[in-house]
């Protein structure tokens, strides 16, 4: 069982499944972070990335480079309509934020089902076959996402740490008003946070119906993870969504393999309440109280 | 509650018994006795919401009522309300366990932690499959006895154990229990500087909502006399919330305006299934951000606003106008 092939097919099963995850909950850290909002709409827009995916890559032919940040990026342009009409009324609103998202969730899940009918539907994969790396065989699907995950999770760091609109935006998150007297317009940096938040949620949404597969319901996994990792790492954390990923990423993947799905989905929460119940802002984050 | 109130509410729950005499083909009472068993989940929940906690667990506990009840009865052979009973117990029992420790955590915490918590219950109802049937459920759930087995006997059934649970809620909810409670949710240290055993309180509350919320389970699985992992998802908790945060959240009118708008507007909408979650969905959007104290809130503030206006306004409503026209 605990062959090297095993081991390596769980390690770059881990590692994209965690690149996915990443992704997902970074979007909705930086929601909470940020906005004070939590995001229960989040696997609905991973559910619009597949299908923009679906599109764009498997209808009308673009490359596949281009196709998937094409994707996420038109998910994202679209999502500032419901940024517009829904989100904008819910900032530094967390308890009314919940059940309207949790409405407007209910409301493009089915919309979906409306436009594009329930049956599940595959996105035509863009590599097959593996690779051979130094006398090892890796599936080149998988390596593809991790390739475009690690640049987007680099592009995001720049961004955040390098520029002056990611240390706007960092400043926002720490103190709104304060943000606000340093010439900060924030409504601007709220868009923009949003912008990248929806867009890594896409993307991330559209590599996960190209592995498994696209449904208008495919939205509740990635929703669950998004919490999962979340909890983990500390709400608004982003060092903590990345540590919280790659941890559930590997757990999931090493368990599914020798365990099976269903004990892996019991002990990833399982572990995840013990957690809460001990320690409920997260290994990476701080207590409500302690934020100066 | 005033006088009026007091004979407006006998004479609805006068006309709500008399229902199978008025409505002769049978609709009515179909869905007035899904309105009195979602009333069982959504006052229930409203307890646990009065002490400041959302709980997203709720249709998991419900479930768990509803397959010890189901299980009790068709396995073990016990009597039916012996088996209803049951399933009373059983969610009580397990919150009574997990209660001290869910409840010490805030806000946001504990809705995340409820809402994992009825997914791993909706887990365990999907894959004990040797106990609950797994996905296909358990089919043949016999009618609780000769006496509720005809549509009229079914619904004064729910409808009484409806009231006795909205009974049992109001009167935690008001006098010394129901001060207690709201100074748990307003204000917890205070609380706690106060005396008030706070963690108790909560867990106790929390036990007598679950346990609620278990007759229904079984009482759902006697009337459709079926039951399936598919009916305790986070949608059925979800849609308990739903109702109290339509209704209202401080009043417990709130869940029983709540519960029977969410019963009669999807079955209003029957033809458009797909239609009828996108305007919940529309719905929950649009009353979190005009109306966040529910329609109960809504009322009473249009009631002020036009008692202000029938008195001819009093100095300090005036004042903005007066110094307006200046």
């Amino acid at each position: 069982m605990f062959n090297a092939a095993t081991i390596w097919q769980v390690v770059v099963n881990g590692a994209s499944l965690s690149a996915i995850y990443v992704l997902v909950a970074l979007g909705f850290t930086l929601l909470f972070g940020i906005m004070r909002v939590v995001n229960f709409a989040h696997g609905a827009f991973a559910m619009l990335g597949g299908y923009a995916l679906y599109y764009f890559w498997g209808r009308f032919g673009v490359p596949y480079v281009i196709a998937v940040p094409l994707a996420a990026a038109f998910v994202a342009l679209v999502a500032l309509i419901a940024e517009g009409l829904v989100f904008r009324w819910f900032y530094q609103r967390m308890f009314e934020s919940m059940i309207a998202l949790l409405g407007l969730n209910l409301a493009l899940v089915y919309s979906a089902v409306m436009i594009w009918d329930v049956s599940e539907r595959s996105i035509p994969p863009a590599f097959s076959g593996l690779i051979e790396v130094g006398g090892l065989l890796l599936p080149k699907d998988r390596l593809m996402v991790i390739c475009i995950a690690v640049v987007v999770l680099v592009s995001f760091w720049v961004f955040m740490t390098r520029t002056r609109q990611g240390l706007a935006m960092r400043a926002t998150a720490q103190d709104l008003e304060i943000a606000e007297t340093q010439g900060i317009n924030t409504s601007v940096t709220y868009r923009i946070a949003f912008l990248i938040a929806i867009f890594m949620t896409a993307l991330a949404g559209a590599l996960y119906a190209q592995i498994y597969s696209l449904s208008p319901f495919m939205g509740d996994r990635p929703l669950m993870v998004a919490f999962v990792v979340v909890i983990l790492g500390g709400m608004g954390s982003i060092p903590g969504a990345a540590l919280g990923g790659v941890i559930l990423g590997f757990t999931e993947s090493f368990l599914a393999t020798f365990y099976g799905a269903s004990v892996s989905s019991f002990v990833s929460f399982g572990v995840v309440i013990a957690l809460l119940i001990v320690r409920p802002w997260g290994l990476l984050g701080t207590p409500d109280g302690a934020r100066a | 509650m005033t006088l009026v109130m007091r004979i407006a509410g006998a004479c609805l729950v006068v006309l709500a018994a008399a229902l199978p005499f008025i409505d002769k083909d049978g609709f009515g009472v179909t869905v007035g006795t899904i309105i009195a068993l979602n009333m069982i989940g959504a006052t229930s929940l409203h307890l646990i919401i009065r002490t400041g906690h959302v709980s997203l667990a709720h249709a998991g506990f419900m479930g768990i009522g509803g397959y010890v009840a189901t299980l009790t009865l068709m396995r073990l052979g016990w009597p039916f309300p012996l088996n209803l009973l049951a399933g009373a117990i059983a969610p009580a029992c397990l919150s009574l366990l997990i209660g001290p420790l869910l409840l010490r955590l805030q806000g946001k915490y504990f809705v995340l932690v409820t809402f994992m918590l009825g997914e791993i219950l909706r887990l365990a109802f999907l894959q004990w499959s040797s106990l609950t049937g797994g996905a296909n459920g358990i089919f043949g759930v016999p009618a609780p006895g000769p006496m509720f087995s005809s549509q009229a006997g079914f619904y004064w059934l729910a409808l009484g154990s409806s009231l006795l649970c909205i009974a049992i809620v109001a009167r935690m909810l008001t006098g010394n229990m129901g001060r207690i409670i709201d100074s748990v949710r307003d204000s917890e240290r205070l609380a706690q500087c106060a005396g008030i055993p706070v963690l108790q309180v909560k867990v106790a509350a929390f036990v007598l909502a679950t346990g609620l919320v278990g007759i229904q389970g079984g009482l759902t699985a006697h009337y459709l006399q079926y039951i399936d992992p598919g009916a305790f998802t986070s949608v059925q908790s979800l849609s308990f919330v739903v109702m109290n945060v339509i209704g209202g959240m401080r009043s417990l009118f709130g869940p029983i305006i709540g519960a029977t708008f969410m019963t009669i507007l999807p079955e209003l909408l029957r033809g458009y299934v797909e239609m009828q979650h996108v305007i919940f969905g529309l719905i929950l959007i649009a009353v979190m951000a005009a109306m966040p104290g529910g329609v109960v809130d809504a009322v009473n503030r249009a009631r002020q606003f036009l008692s202000r206006r029938t008195r001819g306004g009093n100095l300090d409503s005036n004042l903005p106008r007066v110094v307006a026209r200046q």
